[in-house]
């Protein structure tokens, strides 16, 4: 009961490079520097045109060309959504008709009273009644999942959740990861062989859901089962959760396989030595070398 | 780490202090990506003036920048100069952090100078946070800091047009008069503390060099004389000793980003697109 | 603290996990977040270290100057902790927005350094009445990650123990006022007596139980915590209550006999690693910020 586990406290000279995959140089574009001088492109994102109509880089990163399209990709940003996109968010404010939505982008996004399913599925014009009901379904600082339905003109996204595996998110952990880090595939939900939720949401939040027995859906999902998780799958949560950010401390990109892979590779070790920097190299080198077989 | 250039040989006699000559910069060392849970981070040392630097967003505004950026239709820039209390050279103690009146005018120029680089159309009714932590002073610490902030700013993929970088030229010695060929008549670039303090006029500026290799060519954004009057004829000659120094400052942070994205890139980052 | 939102289902997760002694990390209630201390990092202040603690990353510098003594206390030096809470770790911290998380945290030091068998002051008297030398103690709070007050307390142990303050050769008084000479070798120094230096160590109430080394997760389910700066044979120095909530008197004696065995550990700990350090001499790389 009242063991204490000894302390770790380690030096910095100690200190290991978590970083295994020296990229090679492949041509990096810098701010500043020069795409092209050529009429005829078209401007993409990262880029700019200045006064003597010279093509240049506005942010370090890879050119990328579409077509006449160029663009360069900077390292790491902020979410740029895309319509369609899965998101996780998290509710930061409530106004009239509307929630807004802290999704790692640059403005928060919108989440309108009428882009969500109500409570017993119901489909019928929202009334005043509805909207002042709304803190009953999403109130500050909940979670949601959803589809990114649009884009305005200042950037900023409006989200809805119209569809059952969309809503609101009950017992987990939310996890922080670069926007880059996770690829666009057509699937961002992964129930995994353990019985675990993962949502890899293209924001970069990702959602480790637990294991819970079959979620009444009538409820339009704005009901919290709050019972308690078993211990079993508590410790699924807890190994996901270190072996996803040992993935993105040592940049490797994440998707259900990268996740699986580490999560079978983590298996000799308890979930709380995964923090240790030994593990973490171990885990991420036999995952890399997984990965790259195919 | 990268060093500052050493291409000429000299004499001994026209070495400054601390064994450079007029025209070399202090070694800088750098590191992008310090900090996990801001957008963007640096750290910077030239010499022993060393500099943290922290980004945030962009973002939604909040607090007092929401409130006042009602009307405001660009993005808004936000930033604090911040000196850790420690940071002096030996002996000394500065009282506080922040809120002086000189902490405040350089916060004011360092907004002056990231609003120069910064695309802010891009990011209409959003704003960005440029933190500046001084660790430790040895002279040219605004230059180090606007250095610093543009790394951050690269580290947290928000566009901008050019680097921003921030050179002091100093004119240390009055003696210079007499020989006009020594190269300290033009100035020293990159000053310690000591030569800033030495009797002389110092001139900090913030340029951006662009990447051609005419120097003079490079815009400046912001200047700054402090010390003593300065005869009108030398201005000239001791900014563009400033200028080349800015443009071999550009040289050497370039080379730190692409080193930062050489280490840093996925592999397959490189593998799906190709570049013709 | 800069509270993070929490959904009332994570909150749920966390408390639940707290009491089944699994947290969402996988760490049990007891257990520490590996650290990693770096001392001497900066060369322009008399003893400095820094210290990162999962996301916490927490720089301190120290100073001496010689100050006169308080006339109440005129066999003693002077020990000031000051806290800067930096926009670096959340812009919540932007202009005073950090003042009382600073403050708090400075008086919690100041409390634990108090007491005579944490720190003897008669040490740093030079000419009783006259001089003595006062040590400043800055501590800049780079980033949060949760368990700040640990973090500064080691911080500042570990920073303290590498202080070194010149020596004095001779100290005499010259027709009334004070005549102190320093010696000029930058090597001959006096270091400070580390080996009584209090550590805090917070335990963070969550639901019935409390753990130590709570993550800014942990510490936003969390109404109360008691923070106690522990001496490493184990004594207290002080123990302060922190945030709104309350404990039973059971609880409270509970918690403190956790406190004190966490904290006979973790002096123990940092001490070693310290010696360990020092082991290395002079000439070891000092890396800082670069890597």
């Amino acid at each position: 009961m009242d063991e204490c586990p000894p302390i770790t406290v380690r030096l910095a000279v100690d200190r290991t490079d978590m970083n295994l995959t020296a990229g090679e140089n492949i041509g990096f574009y810098t701010p500043g520097q020069e795409v092209s001088s050529q009429t005829g492109f078209m401007r993409g994102h990262g880029t700019y045109v200045d006064e003597e109509e010279t093509l240049r880089a506005s942010v370090a990163g890879v050119l990328e060309k579409v077509n006449k399209l160029i663009s360069v990709r900077p390292l790491k940003t902020r979410y740029q959504g895309e319509i369609g996109d899965v998101v996780v968010g998290r509710i930061t404010e409530l106004q009239q008709k509307r929630w807004k939505v802290d999704t790692n982008s640059k403005m928060d996004s919108v989440l309108l009273l009428s882009s969500v399913n109500l409570p017993g599925g119901e489909l019928r014009r929202r009334s005043a009644e509805d909207e002042q009901t709304m803190r009953r379904y999403l109130q500050e600082g909940d979670l949601i999942c959803a589809e990114v339905q649009s884009t305005f003109a200042d950037g900023s996204l409006s989200l809805h959740t119209r569809v059952l595996k969309y809503g609101k998110l009950s017992q987990g952990i939310m996890l922080k990861v670069s926007p880059a880090l996770i690829k666009r595939k057509k699937t961002h939900f992964h129930n995994l062989a353990n019985g675990a939720i993962l949502i890899l949401g293209n924001n970069g939040y990702v959602w480790i859901g637990a294991n819970t027995q079959e979620k009444d859906q009538s409820e339009g999902g704005f009901t919290q089962d709050l019972s308690r998780v078993a211990l079993q799958d508590r410790e699924i949560c807890a190994r996901l959760r270190n072996c996803i950010l040992i993935l993105a401390e040592c940049n490797i990109l994440l998707t259900d396989t990268s996740v699986t892979y580490a999560y079978e590779e983590s298996m000799k070790y308890t979930p709380s030595e995964l923090l240790q920097s030994e593990a973490i190299i171990d885990v991420a080198l036999l995952t890399q070398q997984r990965l790259s077989q195919f | 780490m990268l060093e500052g250039d050493q291409d000429q040989e000299e004499d001994q006699g026209g070495l400054r202090n601390d064994g450079r000559r007029a025209a070399e910069l202090r070694k800088i060392r750098v590191r992008m990506g310090v900090f996990g849970q801001a957008d963007g981070s640096a750290y910077l040392e030239q010499g022993n003036t060393k500099i943290l630097v922290a980004v945030y967003g962009p973002h939604q505004p909040r607090g007092s920048a929401a409130r006042a950026g009602g009307k405001n239709v660009g993005g808004i820039i936000n930033c604090q100069y911040s000196t850790a209390v420690f940071s002096f050279s030996a002996g000394e103690r500065k009282r506080r952090p922040r809120g002086d009146r000189k902490s405040i005018e350089k916060s004011l120029q360092l907004r002056r100078a990231m609003e120069s680089i910064i695309q802010l159309d891009l990011y209409p009714r959003s704003q960005i946070d440029v933190f500046v932590e001084v660790l430790q002073i040895d002279g040219s610490e605004y230059c180090v800091a606007v250095n610093a902030a543009t790394l951050a700013l690269i580290d947290a993929g928000i566009p901008i047009k050019d680097y921003a970088i921030g050179c002091t030229a100093s004119l240390i010695d009055s003696t210079s008069k007499n020989d006009e060929d020594s190269s300290h008549a033009a100035g020293v670039v990159d000053a310690t503390y000591m030569e800033e303090c030495s009797p002389g006029a110092t001139l900090s500026i913030i340029a951006l060099p662009g990447s051609s290799n005419d120097a003079t060519k490079g815009l400046v954004v912001v200047a700054q004389g402090a010390g003593q009057r300065l005869h009108l004829s030398r201005l000239e000659a001791l900014r563009n000793r400033a200028l080349c120094g800015c443009r071999d400052i550009r040289n050497i942070l370039d080379r730190a980003v692409r080193q930062h994205l050489t280490v840093h890139s996925q592999p397959s980052f490189s593998t799906l697109h190709v570049i013709d | 603290m800069a509270d993070i939102p929490l959904s009332l289902a994570e909150k749920t997760f966390i408390l639940h996990g707290v009491d089944a002694n699994f947290r969402n990390d996988g760490r049990i209630r007891n257990e520490y977040r590996a650290m990693e201390l770096e001392t001497k990092l900066m060369p322009q202040t008399n003893g400095s270290a820094r210290i990162r603690l999962g996301n916490t990353d927490v720089l301190v510098g120290v100073k001496v100057e010689v100050d006169t003594p308080f006339p109440d206390n005129p066999f003693e030096g002077k020990l000031e902790f000051f806290v800067d809470c930096s926009a670096n770790a959340t812009p919540a911290f932007e202009g005073k927005g950090g003042d009382s998380l600073a403050t708090e945290i400075s008086n919690t030091l100041a409390l634990a350094y108090q007491s005579p068998h944490a720190i003897n002051l008669k040490t740093l008297s030079i000419l009783p009445h006259q001089q003595c030398w006062k040590i400043y103690v800055d501590i800049l709070i780079l980033q949060c990650g949760g368990n700040l007050f640990d973090a500064v307390s080691i911080a500042v142990k570990a920073a303290l123990y590498s202080t070194e303050i010149p020596k004095v050769t001779a100290a005499t008084l010259d027709g009334g006022k004070p005549d102190i000479q320093l010696s000029d070798d930058p090597y001959d120094c006096i270091k400070l007596d580390a080996k009584n230096f209090p550590v805090l160590v917070t335990l963070c109430k969550i639901g019935d139980n409390c753990v130590v080394d709570p993550s800014s997760e942990e510490e936003t389910c969390s109404s109360a915590s008691i923070v106690l700066s522990t001496l490493p044979d184990g004594r207290f120095t002080s123990v302060v209550k922190m945030g709104h909530g309350s404990l039973q008197p059971t609880t409270l004696i509970k918690t403190l006999e956790i406190g004190k065995l966490v904290g006979i550990k973790l002096n123990a700990s940092v001490m070693e690693s310290l010696k360990k350090e020092d082991a290395l001499g002079t000439n070891r790389p000092i890396f800082g910020f670069l890597r």
